[in-house]
């Protein structure tokens, strides 16, 4: 089958088109924006659109809170972990189910996939007591652990996807030219998988500073992430604060990506001179 | 796809280290929770499923299942729906990706705080009421209906749909940029309107993504903790809400309960997933035979 790349005439109907368009303004862009301003305001009556003062004091209330700067960087330290143990363990598997057909693939699969399906709460309430015994619970290792759970298998997919869409045809040559394993994935795989890569990063961090129920399991109250400071301020602090405190939310995975985007910068020449072969 | 000799050892030692990770946690976890889920001192002569009847006769069992079912298949149909709905007028009319780039903002942050913009916006006193009384359609916060922490989890489902539309446009973006489209000029030559082009081009390419990403949705809907907790009510509760609490507790005594709760929830998420892989594979059949 051969697929034409054209994209069907469009017909002119400017008004559904700016429907879609205000769509999106509304339903994802206007929270943010209304999240923002109740985070600089001073006192919002309802029932007014906009804030009648506009202050730091809130921003300056929740840097007071001690447990903040811990937080974040704990926070930081679990997802930048669970982050590079997706890539140790995903990146090979993506490429076993991309690259090989072998016996017992199948079931492989339905392995990978049982962590979507399965309740991770279920999972993380079933090794508890195994977690207690090796002495994981209360700490940081024992909580990275448990989010690898629910990260792995979208990793896995992005990278599985990532090397059917390349083919093996690079490594062969590189292969033949006489490259040892170490060489190709150095050189060929790591530049033509930066943007998987940037994904699978992104989304481990994104899925591992969104869990609560896990950490607290694990964790056991020890390990104070910023969901573990959060989840109390949300019944009981006021509004401006935990305004504050979700944009918070909103820059971390922000601050990570520029973070990991500057670190192999620094690490590895671009994928630039590879594109052109 | 390379097939090199089945005896090749290469692919086992490619997917072995995730392979163990699974197994050790998610298999070892779950056969676990089974077996706890059991009543093994048959020595006082009480039933095996014990904990299983006293779950059925626990006060709010039965509304908490109904209501996490409702939660998770309205949330799951509509945000497909939804989403793929914007994909197709994504791709035939907003090509531009800065448009694309904005409606994925949602699935930057944590589900607990799109939980808290819910509150700003939906909540009685929120953003939308207060617009409601600009244009003087109510008076007071009181007569705006009451859609977060509401016994139905209709401010749980309006979360859900703004955190997993942008999933639905992740996954079926791709399908279609993948798509042949002169099988649509074929619809239209033969006078086929655009429901027939989505039903007879699109739909067939959508399906298993949709099925995929619907099993995904649903499983992650039904258990998850973090938005029933915080936006739900104390009576009917959310069942992963319920485990949770009697797990978390200080006295064990009701772990067993929070199993056996775990193990019918596992058991409910793989029917539906086995549900929907059926519906698939049924089709699969029928074009292989020639429909």
């Amino acid at each position: 089958m051969f697929v034409s790349p054209a994209r069907p005439e469009q017909q002119e109907k400017p008004i559904l088109t700016n429907g879609i368009k205000i769509f999106v303004l509304l339903f994802f862009c206007l929270p943010f924006a209304i999240l923002l301003l109740q985070s600089f305001s001073a006192g919002w009556q309802w029932p007014r659109l906009l804030p009648g003062t506009f202050s730091w004091r809130a921003w300056q209330s929740l840097s007071r809170e001690p447990r903040m700067i811990p937080a974040i960087s704990i926070t930081l330290l679990i997802g930048l972990a669970v982050s590079l143990i997706n890539l140790i363990l995903g990146i090979p598997a993506g490429k076993g189910l991309a690259h090989y057909r072998f016996r017992g693939k199948s079931l492989v699969e339905a392995v990978f996939l049982l962590p979507l399906l399965i309740p991770t709460l279920a999972v993380v309430m079933g090794i508890h007591i195994f977690m207690i015994r090796v002495g994981l619970t209360n700490t940081v290792w024992g909580v990275i652990l448990v989010h690898v759970i629910p990260t792995l298998p979208y990793t896995i997919r992005i990278f599985r996807h990532a090397f059917e869409n390349l083919g093996s045809k690079w490594e062969e040559q590189a292969a033949t030219l006489g490259a040892s394993q170490l060489t190709i994935y150095r050189t060929v795989w790591l530049p033509l998988l930066i943007p998987s890569i940037h994904s699978a990063l992104m989304l481990s961090f994104v899925i591992s500073l969104s869990q609560y129920a896990l950490t607290a399991i694990i964790g056991g109250g020890n390990v104070v992430t910023l969901a573990m400071v959060y989840f109390p301020y949300f019944q009981s602090s006021n509004r401006s604060v935990l305004a504050c405190f979700t944009v918070i939310f909103a820059l971390l995975p922000l601050s990570f990506y520029l973070l990991m985007y500057s670190l192999y910068k620094l690490f590895i020449r671009g994928p630039g001179h590879y594109r052109g072969c | 796809m390379r097939s090199l000799g089945l005896n090749n050892h290469k692919p086992y030692l490619l997917v072995l280290p995730a392979l163990i990770f699974f197994s050790l946690f998610v298999l070892y976890g779950i056969g676990t929770v089974f077996a706890e889920s059991l009543n093994l001192s048959l020595n006082t002569g009480s039933s095996i499923v014990k904990y299983y009847i006293e779950l059925a006769e626990k006060p709010g069992f039965w509304s908490g299942l109904i209501l996490s079912l409702q939660v998770s298949a309205a949330a799951t149909l509509l945000s497909t729906i939804i989403g793929v709905y914007l994909a197709r007028q994504f791709y035939r009319r907003v090509p531009d990706s800065i448009w694309h780039a904005l409606a994925w903002l949602p699935m930057l942050i944590p589900h607990f705080a799109a939980g808290y913009l819910a509150v700003l916006l939906l909540s009685q006193s929120g953003w939308f009421s207060g617009l409601l009384a600009q244009v003087t359609l109510i008076q007071e916060t009181s007569r705006f209906p009451v859609l977060v922490n509401d016994k139905n989890g209709l401010g749980i489902i309006v979360t859900y749909l703004w955190k997993e539309i942008p999933f639905v446009l992740l996954m079926s973006m791709p399908v279609y940029r993948r798509m042949d489209w002169r099988y649509e000029d074929v619809v239209r030559t033969l006078g086929g309107g655009q429901w027939q082009v989505f039903k007879t081009v699109e739909w067939p390419a959508l399906l298993p993504v949709l099925v995929e990403t619907g099993i995904i949705l649903f499983a992650f809907i039904f258990s998850a903790f973090e938005l029933p907790y915080l936006l739900g009510v104390t009576y009917p509760k959310m069942i992963s809400v319920m485990a949770y609490q009697w797990f978390y507790e200080g006295s064990w005594s009701n772990r067993p309960l929070a199993m056996a709760l775990m193990t019918v929830s596992t058991v409910m998420v793989l029917i539906v997933a086995v549900v929907l892989l059926g519906l698939i594979q049924g089709k699969r059949y029928r074009m292989m035979r020639g429909r």
